[in-house]
């Protein structure tokens, strides 16, 4: 995951018809969604955006139903959330029973899902049905992200791993200074941290937890939070609606997460001119430490593509845009904001040898 | 892992923490295993068996087992006995989520050359008939109130409604259904999570499997004969689940309540919260203990059900009754739970509560718990294999005491279901083992990956080290040649 080291994925290119190599749609359908990957088993999709999944993680009491509701009362996009019960959040509303996964409307647009079957097919089912802008799993507390992770990135090639976030609470963190294991996995393969309940803790208290989170994973970014009160531009990319937060050239973050976080800031880029992809997915691999999130849309000699990229881990995706949009979010990054905007403005492809 | 110089070679088999190890330890952490097994665990395991070591009320020595590996607060393999007088705790951590995840072994006079003929088609019918893969529903349909019913009677519910012979009961541990089982202390939400599941396998390393038994691996021919292992070639049918989603939130629900009232009301200090506990005399203990007994029971009228469905397939695939093609219970193990048991301490009998995680209980000859058939034998164990390698049925022995009479339970993993899915892809793994003679069916090929035998232990190594460690004792191997993989 994150910790693993900053290397990018690039997807490969399904809108641009079927590759010499691949196999007749007829036998496509018979693979598996895992032959997808390993077997170089192309699907012909017809160009449906991929559906970004969070998935929310974190001991048993640590938040994550908290994190849940901050999300459906901050976050304006349809958002279908995946529980294991969803007793706690959706309470005599109108249930719809599916194959694979029952669910729960919420009147904003959102749902609520709990899994009958299979996670992998319950996901394909709520993407079908509710077609959401983006999906939160919350896992259970004795859950161990990986295999979730890899299930979305192997199984489902309809989606994206937009990001783990895992809510970790202070106050438990002091009083059982021995990380349980199941903790320390969550830990481990988190994107976002976010060191929750920090009211229940002395001021001097957080900052030797916030080291010691850093000494488990270096990679993911640690927000501190109270209520899980975390801005949704930090905690997500962007959703299949494809909107992003206008910020002007060189703004601070957008007001909303200034209330919550005033060492984040970020800026933004824009720019008509085509990229170099080789120069880009080294910037890419290349930021600092202090982004945590990135995202927008970028235009290569191919075509333009969606940029998301958290703390070390970023993809593009094939996507119609005529100009580069993105913006940046991180911890006081508006010292290094001029050595991004350089580099990029270094990866401007020279226009003489363009390939367009 | 690397061995640490505080970890101490009592004998070949017994490598122990002393309390000096880390602050708080009331007693010895101790692991059994050979010095090949204790390389291969996980670091976590000494911090964990050691953080276990300092639980209220243990006795003697906090103990992993030779299949230990790091789970939830406990190793996975981890057995611990609390005094109950002696302020004594019950973890739910100690227990496991899957409450009672156990195994049940059955016989048969059928022989392989009967059953190679129509292998296909009895796993096929099998993986029908049982359902397995996660949150899949038994065909068992049952209202919340049958269902708080069937977790305070267990596995005599089934019977009552002629799912199970008499002595089924008698070869269960408990016969089937623990005493004390309170369904009014579970909430709601366990009983939604549960009632439609009885009857299903489960996922992950739960899985059904037809087996041989050969007779090269007939190890001791008279307990085997004793045991219903009689003709060469014997067909067994060996199986593993629990108690499924329903185990899991009574797990959950009393982790929370645990975690409430342990420092303020109680004032136990534990190192790792994943070890919540409260003393087993406490209001919240007894309510724990009486609510895990339903998960308890739930698993065993699982496996009966199970049983059931089972010999219906075998009588209708051969054209003949169950009782006509002798299909008994060997004996019914659970893996995951807590119970009171008398053990002599320092000479003194003393009533303690045994955790025992990821390890099977194994009574020697003489115990009087064990049913008459198996009194002057000892208790049968039963210790699956990854579905590739093999599992065991052993016998438990006269000096188990030291370990409160508990031995392995499988082989345990070596690596993570996700780097195991990295190495093996299920599809092949299907081929592969087919080429080899066993036939597999599962509802998901990456599951089917996890389970692969390089992802355990050598199951062979295991059995050995018990044996070494006089903690059971094996009397027959067996082959599997079809599986359901839950």
């Amino acid at each position: 995951m994150s910790n693993s080291g900053a290397h990018g994925v690039t997807r490969p290119t399904m809108e641009t018809g079927t590759p010499a190599n691949a196999i007749p749609v007829e036998r496509a359908v018979l693979c598996t969604p895992s032959d997808f990957i390993r077997h170089s088993c192309f699907v012909v999709f017809d160009m449906q955006p991929r559906t970004p999944i969070t998935l929310v993680t974190g001991p048993l009491g640590s938040g994550k139903t908290t994190l849940l509701r901050h999300i459906l009362a901050t976050e304006p996009g349809r958002i279908a959330i995946v529980m294991n019960e969803f007793g706690e959040i959706a309470i005599d509303t109108k249930v719809i029973e599916g194959r694979n996964v029952r669910i729960a409307e919420l009147g904003s647009g959102c749902v609520c899902c709990s899994l009958l079957g299979e996670f992998e097919a319950a996901v394909k089912e709520i993407i079908n049905k509710i077609s959401p802008d983006r999906i939160v799993v919350e896992t259970t507390g004795l859950a161990e992200p990986e295999a979730l992770v890899f299930n979305i990135q192997e199984a489902l090639p309809q989606c994206r791993l937009d990001g783990v976030v895992s809510v970790i609470d202070a106050d438990m963190l002091i009083r059982f200074p021995e990380l349980g294991h199941t903790t320390r996995l969550q830990i481990e393969g988190a994107d976002i941290l976010l060191l929750n309940k920090i009211d229940l803790a002395e001021p001097e208290q957080i900052e030797p937890l916030e080291i010691k989170l850093c000494e488990i994973n270096p990679t993911a970014a640690i927000v501190r939070t109270e209520r899980c009160g975390i801005d949704a531009e930090l905690l997500f990319g962007i959703g299949r609606e494809r909107k992003i937060a206008p910020a002007e050239p060189g703004s601070p973050i957008p007001a909303t997460t200034h209330r919550h976080h005033s060492e984040f800031q970020s800026f933004a880029f824009t720019s008509s001119e085509i990229f170099s992809r080789d120069c880009f997915e080294a910037f890419a691999n290349d930021l600092p430490a202090s982004v945590v999130r990135a995202k927008g849309f970028i235009r290569l000699a191919d075509g333009a593509y969606l940029f998301n990229f958290v703390t070390g881990r970023w993809e593009l995706e094939p996507f119609e845009s005529d100009r580069t949009e993105l913006v940046f979010i991180g911890k006081n990054i508006v010292s290094g904001k001029q050595a991004i905007i350089d580099a990029l403005d270094g990866c401007i492809a020279d226009t003489e040898n363009k390939l367009s | 892992m690397a061995i640490t110089d505080n970890l101490q070679k009592i004998s070949d088999t017994v490598w122990e923490l002393p309390p000096s190890y880390k602050e708080g330890m009331r007693v010895p952490a101790r692991i059994i295993a050979t010095e090949k097994l204790v390389r291969e665990m996980d670091e976590a395991v000494y911090q964990q068996i050691s953080n276990v070591a300092t639980l209220p009320g243990i006795v003697r020595y906090a103990l992993c087992m030779p299949d230990g590996h790091s789970g939830y607060g406990f190793p996975i393999g981890g057995v611990a006995a609390m005094d109950v007088r002696e302020g004594g705790v019950i973890s739910p951590g100690g227990i496991g989520f899957d409450i009672n995840c156990g195994m049940r072994l059955i016989t048969t006079n059928l022989t392989l050359e009967d059953v190679q003929p129509c292998l296909k088609e009895i796993v096929d019918r099998l993986f029908q008939r049982v359902p397995a893969g996660v949150g899949t529903h038994g065909f068992l349909k049952l209202t919340h109130d049958e269902f708080r019913d069937l977790v305070e009677q267990g596995a005599r519910w089934c019977l009552e409604r002629d799912m199970g012979w008499h002595e089924d009961l008698e070869f269960t541990e408990e016969n089937g259904c623990i005493a004390g089982a309170d369904a009014s202390k579970i909430s709601d939400r366990a009983v939604e999570r549960g009632y439609n599941q009885v009857g299903t396998l489960g996922s992950g390393n739960h899985y059904l499997e037809v087996q041989v038994a050969q007779p090269e691996d007939v190890r001791d021919k008279e307990l085997a004969e004793k045991f219903g292992i009689t003709i060469p070639k014997q067909i067994v049918v060996m199986f593993h689940c629990g108690s499924r989603g329903f185990g899991h939130q009574v797990a959950t629900d009393y982790l929370q309540n645990f975690l409430k009232v342990m420092e303020p009301t109680y004032g136990i200090k534990i190192l790792d919260r994943e070890l919540a506990c409260a003393p087993f005399d406490s209001p919240e203990g007894s309510d724990y203990f009486a609510a895990m007994k339903c998960g308890l029971n739930m698993s065993f009228a699982n496996r009966q059900v199970i049983l059931h469905r089972i010999r219906e397939v075998f009588s209708e695939i051969f054209g003949r009754s169950a009782e006509d093609l002798e299909m008994r219970v060997v004996y019914d193990v659970s893996h995951n739970t807590a119970k009171l048991e008398r053990h002599v301490i320092d000479g003194e009998e003393k009533t303690l509560l045994v955790h025992r995680k990821g390890s099977t209980r194994a009574f020697g000859p003489g115990h009087d718990e064990l049913p008459a058939h198996y009194r002057e034998t000892g208790q049968p164990v039963i210790i699956g294999g990854s579905m590739e390698t093999g599992s065991y049925l052993l016998v438990g022995t006269t000096s188990g005491s030291e370990t409160f009479f508990s031995t392995a339970h499988g082989s345990g993993r070596t690596m993570s279901r996700t780097k195991a899915r990295k190495l093996w892809h299920g599809k092949q793994l299907q081929r592969d083992l087919e080429a080899r003679g066993i036939y597999v069916r599962s509802t998901s090929w990456a599951g089917l990956a996890e389970e692969a035998g390089g992802a355990y232990k050598d199951i062979d190594e295991v059995i050995a080290a018990t044996e070494l460690a006089g903690i059971s004792k094996p009397v027959a191997r067996f082959t599997p040649i079809g599986n359901v993989k839950g």
